[in-house]
């Protein structure tokens, strides 16, 4: 099925109907990451999808008023109703107790719902059956047309050029916009800009994905750019790529097989690439964090071993003497591979010594042995004295608390309690 | 009681904030003069960044107004710096601690200009002044609480501006970092600077700040510390609900704790 004649064939782009959808899905394609990348940072996925859905009713009116269905006359009905979409989610947050997210839903499910009933209207008379019209709920690439690149292009290079000039503007404003307001920008028409730009892209999308799947456009790429890079002129880079990149795959999908459709074939492959990045990216991906995991888990472990035999240490009253195996394991229930191994690894990075009497603590491992004792009975006594918790209580606490606290903390700790000797179990805190 | 003040750098005359009708804020008048590190006191909830907001124009107000050096926000903006609460953003944000420093540059760019080289520089020695140079292009989210509150204090510092209204700026912050920021507010405040900083801790408050405002929805008090950081206004401003502060209160009150370092 797949073959790589095939795709070099598609990507020569030497038939005009290819040329006309790959183009087109990638102008619309960018053009939605791009502006995405804003909405994704303030959090505002749920209003692009409101607004996404909220053109329906606009495309409809503008095709009954205008019996057209040219992207020239259906477009700005599209817009017109995702801006009043837009400003019906603002005016009911300002003027009513409703909370956010019941806005955004109340306004998407009133609009979407009036569209779908404008467009069961349209099919049922006449000569909307041949409209094509409900191609808008999940789009249809295949009918890209060479005029309709011209205005993917126009609004896109707008909306591009728009975003690059007022890059500062909508960064500053995404991360603190009271600081923005504070500093005299002029929030309020910016705020404005940037929905009205989100609504040009959405518009704009609808025929490639449709209105129902138009949001993921608008939010994946972003999302999955940002597993990757922690700058924000990179995501925005990164993002436009991964919707080429998904543009390309989406259309030669359906063009193999022509009865797949385009639109959610790109959202399928934007959704891979999420996906992907957000098992595989380095540091903030899955299997990075799981990695800093096992991470911990095994520090925890080797302090646990380490604090075992100082314990014993401590009970006996001679750090010197040595201790088997057997007798970490008589003090604490370790897992026996688990013990031996942090052993092993305690011995290699000088911490424990082995002898004949068993394994013993190094200089160096006393101190680190003296150091997880005072933190965890530190930490018991701060819990008892500032939180009034019995003493019986506090272990378990402090048990997780000795792998987590910094010397600062620490420092801190020893200060807020008055530089104590004994805990609450009144047992010495080792300096 | 306020203590009147001649040719102030900041009035706030009868200010009423609320919020669906409950007021916040209920006809605070105060002034502070130039030159001064002034301290906003009360407990939770009594209006302290509803009031440093309404300076700014952030929130809309029910009555009343403010000036600044004599004029409205508008004609000063440009000689006016906020620093916000440390919680009010997303730390999360593909941002590097000189990216944030620098978008306190932008008002003087100005729309559609990109950042010159000398806001570049300036950005950089504000972060130096805040003892943060090393972690210039460090993601913000892996900078800890009391780094990011220096990155807040180092942008605010980029905007040279002559007052500063700073939403609790020692919040969250472990004690070395408390004593840097005292140090660069003292620092400010010697240079002529005025600065109005909303605080939390009444312990530190009697040590840090020589004028104060003491407010718990309605103002209480507002003057040089040594009149109003009394027992009585502090009870006042404290109510009976926090006995701890309470003893504190009694403490910098009837002993007189050192009051600068
Ligand atoms: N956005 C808001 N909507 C409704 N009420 C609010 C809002 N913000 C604050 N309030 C209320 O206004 C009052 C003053 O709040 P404000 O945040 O100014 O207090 P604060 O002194 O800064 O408190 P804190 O010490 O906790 O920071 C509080 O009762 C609070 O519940
Ligand atoms: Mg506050």
């Amino acid at each position: 099925m797949l073959s790589l004649k095939e795709l070099l064939h598609f990507l020569s782009l030497s038939e005009p109907n290819i040329r006309y959808v790959v183009f087109g899905t990638i102008m619309v394609g960018i053009a939605a990451a791009v502006i995405g990348n804003f909405t994704f940072l303030r959090k505002r996925a749920l209003v692009g999808d409101a607004i996404a859905h909220a053109v329906l009713p606009g495309i409809c009116l503008a095709f009954m008023l205008q019996g057209s269905r040219s992207l020239w006359v259906l477009l700005p009905g599209a817009f017109v109703s995702g801006w009043l979409a837009l400003l019906s989610i603002d005016w009911i947050n300002r003027n009513s107790r409703l909370k956010p997210d019941a806005a955004i839903g109340l306004v998407l499910s009133v609009f979407f719902g009036t569209g779908v009933l404008l467009l069961t209207y349209i099919q049922q008379s006449g000569d909307g059956s041949q409209s094509g019209l409900k191609h808008f709920l999940f789009g249809q690439a295949a009918a890209i047309l060479p005029g309709d690149l011209w205005v993917f292009g126009l609004t896109g290079l707008l909306l591009c050029g728009l975003v690059a000039l007022f890059f500062k503007e909508f960064t500053l404003l995404s991360f603190d916009p009271d600081f923005a307001q504070a500093a005299g920008l002029p929030v309020r028409r910016l705020e404005l800009l940037l929905s009205t730009l989100t609504v040009l892209a959405v518009v704009t999308g609808i025929q490639t994905v449709g209105v129902v799947l138009m949001a993921a456009l608008l939010i994946t790429p972003a999302a999955a750019a940002r597993f990757w890079t922690d700058r924000l002129g990179a995501m925005v880079l990164l993002g436009a790529a991964f919707a080429a990149l998904a543009s390309v795959l989406g259309s030669f999908v359906s063009y193999q097989q022509p009865n797949m459709p385009t639109g959610p074939w790109i959202i399928v492959v934007l959704s891979a690439i999420a996906f992907f990045s957000m098992v595989f990216a380095p540091r903030r991906g899955g299997l990075a964090r799981l990695w800093d995991k096992l991470r911990h888990a095994w520090k925890i472990r080797e302090e646990n071993v380490l604090k075992t035999i100082y314990h014993s240490g401590e009970s006996l009253g001679d750090f010197t003497a040595g201790m088997h195996i057997e007798a970490v394991q008589g003090r604490r229930a370790f897992n026996p591979w688990q013990l031996r191994l942090s052993l092993f690894t305690l011995q290699r990075r000088g911490l424990l010594q082995y002898g004949a009497s068993g394994y013993r603590l190094s200089g160096e491992g006393l101190r680190e042995g003296a150091r997880l004792a005072r933190i965890h009975r530190l930490w018991e006594l701060y819990l008892t004295e500032y939180l009034r918790l019995a003493p019986d209580h506090v272990h378990d606490d402090a048990e997780a608390m000795e792998h987590l606290i910094t010397p600062e903390l620490e420092a801190q700790l020893e200060a807020a309690l008055g530089y104590p000797e004994r805990d609450p179990h009144d047992r010495d805190i080792p300096r | 009681m306020t203590t009147p003040v001649s040719e102030p750098a900041l009035e706030v005359h009868d200010l009423t904030v609320t919020y669906q009708r409950k007021p916040a804020l209920w006809d605070v008048d105060f002034a502070i003069p130039a030159g001064v590190l002034a301290g906003i006191v009360g407990p939770n909830g009594a209006g302290k960044s509803t009031l440093i907001k309404a300076i700014m124009e952030l929130l809309p107000t029910a009555s009343g107004y403010v000036r600044i050096f004599g004029k409205s926000l508008e004609e000063v903006r440009g000689r006016i710096s906020y620093v916000p609460q440390r919680e009010s953003v997303d730390w999360d944000f593909p941002a590097s601690a000189l990216d944030v420093v620098l978008m306190g540059r932008y008002r003087q760019r100005g729309l559609f200009r990109r950042l010159s080289d000398r806001d570049r520089r300036i950005a950089r020695d504000c972060l130096h002044q805040v003892g943060m140079e090393a972690f210039a292009s460090r993601q913000i989210a892996q900078l800890s609480g009391g780094q990011q509150q220096r990155v807040f204090l180092a942008r605010a510092l980029a905007q040279e501006a002559d007052l500063y209204l700073m939403d609790e700026p020692f919040a969250g912050v472990d004690a070395s970092t408390e004593e840097a920021v005292l140090e660069l507010l003292t620092r400010l405040r010697d240079s002529g600077k005025t600065i109005l900083v909303v605080h939390h801790d009444l312990q530190t408050a009697a040590r840090y700040f020589d004028w104060m405002i003491m407010l718990n929805t309605r103002l209480v008090a507002a003057g040089p510390r040594e009149q109003v950081f009394t027992n009585e206004m502090l009870q006042e401003t404290y109510g009976g609900k926090l006995t701890l502060l309470q003893a504190v209160g009694n403490l910098a009150g009837s002993k007189g704790l050192p009051l600068r370092e």
